[in-house]
């Protein structure tokens, strides 16, 4: 049998039109995201501690706190926490999965990436998405091990919170994407990723609650995503109740503007630094 | 007939390099031509092609890739080249398949579907057909960390080909390859000129590679020493074969001693 001609094997727009911009720039980054989800489904480790994470975070942390400081409170705490550390959690896998940047860089695929076609937005986008997928298993986790310990969110708060997931991934994803940026090696982004997401623990009021900052604090915690996603998530697991008040820092609106205004900022600055950074040398 | 390639006057001085590693260099490539770039170590080659290839910018000067400029039309200039790396640039953990399966999102050429059965019968049956072309049909959905080397370039080249583009840039692509791989290799890309007329613009070590360029360029410290035919190379410098030309044009320049010398130093 004879080997079929190149001219019909080489290549394939030849035949097929390519997609229109739009959706060349939706598809590319659907595929960026897809090859990160089964970049994860194939490291058993990233799996594992996509599990163990909530366990160590709402089991240990949070179940202490729980025992020691939440007698004092007007509120819920139970609820107050829970929500934080689902959104800390989806905060921090993110950060953590966006590290594969450097990976890519390491192992050359971002030559592949950036000699793409496409929108280094669209790339950046995707591989935050990609970096969602751990982060979502983990948050699904905190919910899990929230349950055990008797923290229940009704069938509504539940949806309302996975509806916002990939924004709040995404707000946690842009910030990871600057640091990223400047980042040449994996060890240096390992230390960053601790440095970003354990003060933005504190400083967002994940697990004590920020109402009464002043000074530095309190500008870091407003210039910071993570404060209005969590105010955001606790609004709706607060709504109409009692405790709405002494919980909910901010008018839902507030904060939805402020997350989309940053998560704007930080990607914009964030995609800019990481295409420099592979190509101003 | 308009160069598909056109650099004028290219510099390029890295951030904390006190000297330019590319220094002016002009040239031009005509559409199928096959162009030759050579030069000993660090006389700028990957330099120039990473330039040329958008991956890196320039300090100044002029590059024009079929008819788009490299800085103000770098999408453009981009869906109409195809890179194989010096370096490979492919997702180990991910198959062959799955690889090519990225490049052609990306490029978009197919819609991205997460299994090779729900892509498009065309895209299934192309990659099948290609991967039989390159010899890697039984490594198709193998994952790349296990294949050789050789198997990693062929697989490079059919995914730098799946968006056909008019300029396929080849930095050292044979690399590590044994005699055979590089053979088949190379049958291939000829194959590929004859009959879609691609353009080919290589780098490469291996002197013998280039016998078969319409243009070789002898690049060295950063500058062009010389841009025609190998033929029109082997007559002034009175040598029967590209490498001996080559080497002779080293060692008039003193690149070659500058070379020993400097490897007798480190060994010292």
């Amino acid at each position: 049998m004879t080997a079929p001609a190149i001219t019909e094997t080489a290549g394939f727009s030849l035949a097929s039109p390519r997609l229109t911009r739009v959706r060349r720039e939706v598809n590319a980054t659907v595929a960026v995201m897809a090859r990160d989800i089964t970049i994860t489904l194939r490291s058993p480790g990233t799996l594992l501690m996509s599990l163990a994470m909530p366990l160590v975070m709402m089991g240990l942390i949070g179940g202490n706190l729980m025992q020691n400081m939440a007698s004092g409170l007007h509120f819920e705490f139970g609820e107050f926490m829970l929500v934080g550390m689902l959104v800390n959690m989806l905060f921090m896998m993110t950060t953590m999965g966006m590290i594969n940047l450097i990976d890519d860089t390491d192992n050359n695929f971002s030559s592949e990436l950036l000699v793409s076609p496409v929108s280094r937005y669209s790339i950046v986008i995707g591989k935050i998405l990609g970096s969602s997928f751990s982060a979502i298993i983990s948050s699904l986790g905190v919910l899990v091990v929230g349950f055990a310990m008797g923290i229940e969110l009704g069938p509504w708060q539940l949806l309302a919170l996975l509806a916002l997931s990939p924004l709040m991934c995404l707000a946690g994803g842009a910030l990871a994407v600057i640091a990223m940026g400047v980042i040449k090696n994996r060890k240096a982004a390992n230390m960053v990723v601790m440095f970003i997401t354990m003060p933005q623990m504190f400083l967002s009021g994940v697990i004590i609650p920020i109402g009464s900052s002043s000074g530095v604090l309190f500008v870091l915690s407003r210039i910071l995503p993570m404060t209005y996603c969590v105010d955001l998530g606790r609004a709706v697991v607060y709504a109409g109740t009692p405790s709405y008040a002494d919980v909910v820092l901010f008018n839902p609106a507030v904060s939805l503007v402020a997350i989309a205004a940053l998560t704007a900022v930080f990607l914009v600055i964030g995609t800019w630094l990481y295409a420099r950074s592979e190509k101003d040398k | 007939m308009p160069a598909i390639i056109e650099v004028e006057n290219l510099v390029k001085r890295y951030k904390k390099s006190k000297e330019s590693a590319v220094r002016g260099v002009s040239f031009s490539v005509q559409p199928g031509e096959f162009f030759a770039f050579l030069g000993p170590n660090g006389a700028g080659k990957t330099t120039t092609i990473s330039i040329l290839t958008t991956t890196l910018s320039k300090t100044s000067g002029e590059v024009h890739i079929a008819g788009f400029d490299i800085d103000k039309q770098a999408r453009e200039v981009r869906e109409h080249i195809g890179i194989v790396f010096q370096r490979p640039g492919m997702d180990l953990t991910l198959t062959a398949e799955q690889n090519i399966r990225f490049h052609a999102a990306m490029y978009g050429v197919f819609a991205y579907r997460p299994t090779f059965k729900l892509m498009p019968a065309e895209y299934r049956d192309r990659v099948v057909r290609l991967a039989e072309i390159v010899g890697i049909s039984d490594a198709l959905f193998r994952p790349v960390g296990k294949l050789s080397g050789g198997m990693q370039r062929k697989l490079e080249i059919v995914r730098s080909l799946v968006h056909t583009p008019q300029v396929l840039f080849l930095d050292e692509p044979t690399q590590g390859l044994d005699a055979l791989a590089r053979r088949s290799l190379w049958d291939y890309v000829d194959q590929l000129r004859r009959q879609l007329g691609t353009t080919v613009f290589l780098t490469t070590h291996y002197i013998d590679e280039a016998e078969g360029a319409d243009t070789v360029c002898l690049i060295n410290r950063g500058a062009i020493a010389m841009c025609c035919p190998p033929a029109e190379l082997k007559a002034n410098m009175g040598a029967d074969t590209l490498e001996d030309a080559y080497v002779d044009y080293l060692r008039a320049d003193g690149a070659a001693d500058t070379a020993v010398e400097a490897s007798l130093e480190v060994l010292s």
